[in-house]
């Protein structure tokens, strides 16, 4: 307060008209003088020169916060993450990757049809393993989880051939998105720069990313 | 400011239009072209990322082109969007419809196969016994095929073969084939099938596009203005004479209403956008047959094999890899009794990997599968001709309005019987190859793509001689309105089994030609 009122002070002493008077003095011996250079027209509009700040991914921060499968449809995912893509060869599988994580918010954005699929595909596994081995999903062996998922896997002479049966079309995209989602993932990318494998610029999981391009504002 | 006058107004920047502006402007003719979307800045707007890096981790945004099975996460903004620009079709028929409204069009993105059509698809009638026959033939087109190809620098094989007609080639030696390919020439020969190689339009720079390869040229002529993110409402008819005296079109962004007038309107814009702004228009369809005819290639049919002795990794140097081209090799010969009509090219491709869809595996099993086969596949396709016929159409959905608030298109087309047996053929004779090969066969599938996945729609304005039949004439000029051509693939009568785009570009350097001409002797 006390730095506030000679603040103000200092703005209606006597002073201020002597310091206006310098300030004219100053202006008049200036316009004796040449001329300044003309300025160029971006210093008159805006700074020239704009610092580029670091700033990082979410993910490098904070963990994803998966909120659209129930906790039984999300436990099921996550075995499945683990069965169809574990880690292999130096790769993060689909939970070092958190695939089930990703593709919790993915469906969460979905079309309808989509979700739908994915939610009865989850319910009908959990139903499945307690049908037949009165024990949830999750907490089946690798051997009693196999025995479910093997009759629903289907050859696909093209990734658009989907099965009209829903539990299997589940199972052919489920298994398609845990695989894309985890080598499409920071983790597998590190794993691939760790051990050397090239960049590869036509591969899916890196390229040429076209930004919008001249788009139309929604404003 | 006085308001430039034009002589000519072209609708539209990729192929078509790219060649319409560099004929005429060369010619002293000025013109004004109009395209619909914004110019791609390729240092700008792209850039190399991971798949993490972006929104949806290389998924695309859900929901965001359904109808492009070629749109990714990388791309999907080069794309029209759906939401933006929609079309309707029935639920039991699928269209893809693939569009591209950059400066330059599809052109920026196409893959440079280029062919010309044969009189096998300019007579169509006369060797399938039915349909309809170009009022033109390969003779007409040839000379243009030829400054076509130049331009493009197109690299091929001469072959002498009457389906698979030689262009001007630029001279590219093609490399020695590996044993894999010699197998399947030698298996495709005994069967009297003749086997080629790709045909490829080399470009400049690593483009073979209207931008790099046409408009420059144009714009040298100083003859040329184009206006970019003009979307063509509709073309503007003189009352007094009939006669098309410009365009209607709205800016992109703002929706500002905006008139241009020109002595000669081109319509260039991609076969169904031309189609939609003439029936949006209300000209030039005193046949009827605008919007019908629509047609394009079979894209889908698929057959993968596996070379055993290439498994694991033990496959010695020259077995592998390489590719080769059959020509259309059905229907040729009168004798050639199938039950169906037309043909398919076959391509054959050696040295690829099993994808993970091939085998109804999970986890490690998988892994060592694919480990297993890796490069030790070799896969043949089909690009396969569709009948051209009356009820495969478009017409105006007048329900439905995309965001500048024109109608949009409608759009039904189905395969038939024809088509059916056409890629059950296909799927059987390669499979046939690959089991005379000795390699195990890993995935079949007659299946196709639902049409207008090829990117290769043709018709809708087809050509002809009888103005009852047709709406363009050979020239590709309305018969009914005078000053009007439409240049892109609109015109097609048959679309042929193979790429259109060296067909589009010769036309529209026809067709350009002949307007120059008609304008310099005043007759249009």
């Amino acid at each position: 307060m006390r730095r506030r009122n000679f603040v103000r002070s200092l703005l209606i002493s006597p002073i201020a008209p002597a310091v206006l008077a310098e300030e004219q003095k100053a202006a008049n011996t200036k316009a004796i003088q040449p001329p300044p250079e003309a300025r160029t027209p971006v210093r008159q509009f805006g700074p020239t020169e704009v610092p580029h700040l670091p700033v990082i991914a979410c993910d490098l921060a904070a963990r994803p916060a998966p909120n659209y499968f129930n906790k039984i449809q999300f436990a099921t995912l996550q075995k499945l993450g683990g069965i169809l893509q574990p880690p292999l060869k130096n790769n993060p599988g689909a939970i070092e990757a958190q695939a089930p994580e990703f593709l919790d918010f993915l469906i969460s954005v979905s079309p309808e049809d989509r979700q739908k699929l994915y939610l009865s595909g989850l319910d009908s596994l959990e139903q499945q393993a307690k049908d037949k081995f009165q024990r949830s999903f999750c907490d089946l062996e690798a051997q009693q989880a196999d025995a479910i998922l093997r009759p629903l896997l289907v050859v696909r002479p093209w990734p658009e051939d989907l099965p009209s049966d829903p539990v299997q079309n589940f199972i052919t995209q489920v298994h398609e998105d845990l695989r894309t989602a985890t080598m499409n993932s920071r983790e597998w990318a590190l794993a691939a720069e760790k051990s050397g494998r090239r960049f590869s610029r036509g591969s899916r999981t890196s390229g040429y990313y076209w930004a919008p391009i001249d788009p139309i504002s929604e404003g | 400011m006085p308001i430039k006058t034009y002589d000519v107004l072209i609708v539209g920047s990729g192929h078509s239009g790219g060649m319409a502006a560099n004929i005429l402007t060369q010619k002293g003719i000025s013109c004004l072209m109009l395209n619909a979307g914004p110019e791609a800045d390729y240092d700008k707007d792209r850039s190399i990322k991971h798949a993490y890096e972006l929104p949806y981790r290389g998924f695309n945004k859900p929901g965001r082109l359904p109808h492009v099975f070629q749109a990714n996460e990388f791309n999907a903004n080069q794309w029209v969007d759906e939401k933006e620009v929609p079309y309707t079709c029935p639920p039991d028929a699928p269209y893809n419809w693939v569009r591209v409204r950059l400066l330059g069009g599809r052109s920026l993105f196409w893959a440079r196969q280029s062919f010309r059509l044969s009189n096998f698809e300019f007579k169509a009638a006369e060797i399938d016994g039915t349909g309809d026959s170009w009022p033109i033939s390969l003779e007409d087109l040839a000379p243009f095929y030829s400054r076509v190809e130049r331009i493009f620098r197109v690299a091929g094989r001469k072959e002498g073969w009457p389906q698979f007609p030689d262009g001007d080639f630029v001279d590219t030696p093609y490399p020695p084939d590996t044993e894999t390919i010699k197998r399947v020439t030698e298996i495709a020969n005994k069967r009297g099938v003749q086997v080629s190689k790709w045909r490829s339009a080399l470009g400049k720079d690593g483009l073979a596009s209207s931008i790099n390869l046409l408009l420059p040229d144009a714009l040298a002529t100083g003859k040329l203005d184009i206006v970019q993110n003009a979307i063509v409402r509709q073309i503007s008819v003189d009352k007094d004479t009939g006669l098309a005296s410009g365009a209607h079109f709205v800016d992109r962004h703002s929706g500002r209403e905006m008139h241009v007038k020109a002595r000669a309107v081109v319509l260039a814009a991609g076969c169904l956008e031309s189609t939609r702004l003439l029936l949006n228009s209300n000209v030039a369809n005193s046949s009827g047959v605008m919007g019908h005819y629509l047609v394009d290639q079979m894209y889908g049919v698929s057959v993968v094999a596996s070379v055993p002795e290439a498994r694991d990794g033990k496959a010695p140097p020259g077995l592998m890899g390489g590719s080769a081209f059959i020509p259309r090799f059905r229907n040729l010969k009168k004798s050639d009794k199938r039950n169906f009509i037309k043909g398919y090219c076959v391509h054959i491709n050696s040295g690829g990997s099993a994808s993970p869809n091939f085998f109804p595996l999970y986890g490690a099993e998988l892994q060592a599968k694919l480990d297993s086969y890796a490069n030790s596949c070799i896969s043949g396709g089909i690009f396969g001709e569709r009948v051209a016929r009356y009820e495969n159409h478009v017409r105006i959905d007048d329900k439905v309005t995309d965001r500048w608030g024109i109608p949009v298109l409608h759009i039904e087309a189905r395969d038939s019987e024809n088509e059916r047996n056409l890629t059950k053929d296909a799927a059987d004779t390669i499979e046939e190859w690959f089991h005379e090969a000795g390699w195990e066969l890993i995935c079949k599938t007659d299946r196709v793509n639902p049409p207008g996945y090829s990117i290769h729609e043709v018709g809708t304005c087809r050509m002809g001689d009888d103005p009852k039949k047709s709406v363009l004439n050979k020239w590709s000029q309305s018969h009914d309105v005078k000053n009007l051509f439409v240049v892109d693939g609109a015109s097609f009568v048959t679309c042929g089994w193979q790429n259109p785009t060296m067909t589009i570009l010769a036309l529209s350097m026809r067709a350009s030609e002949y307007l120059a001409e008609q304008m310099r002797t005043n007759s249009i």
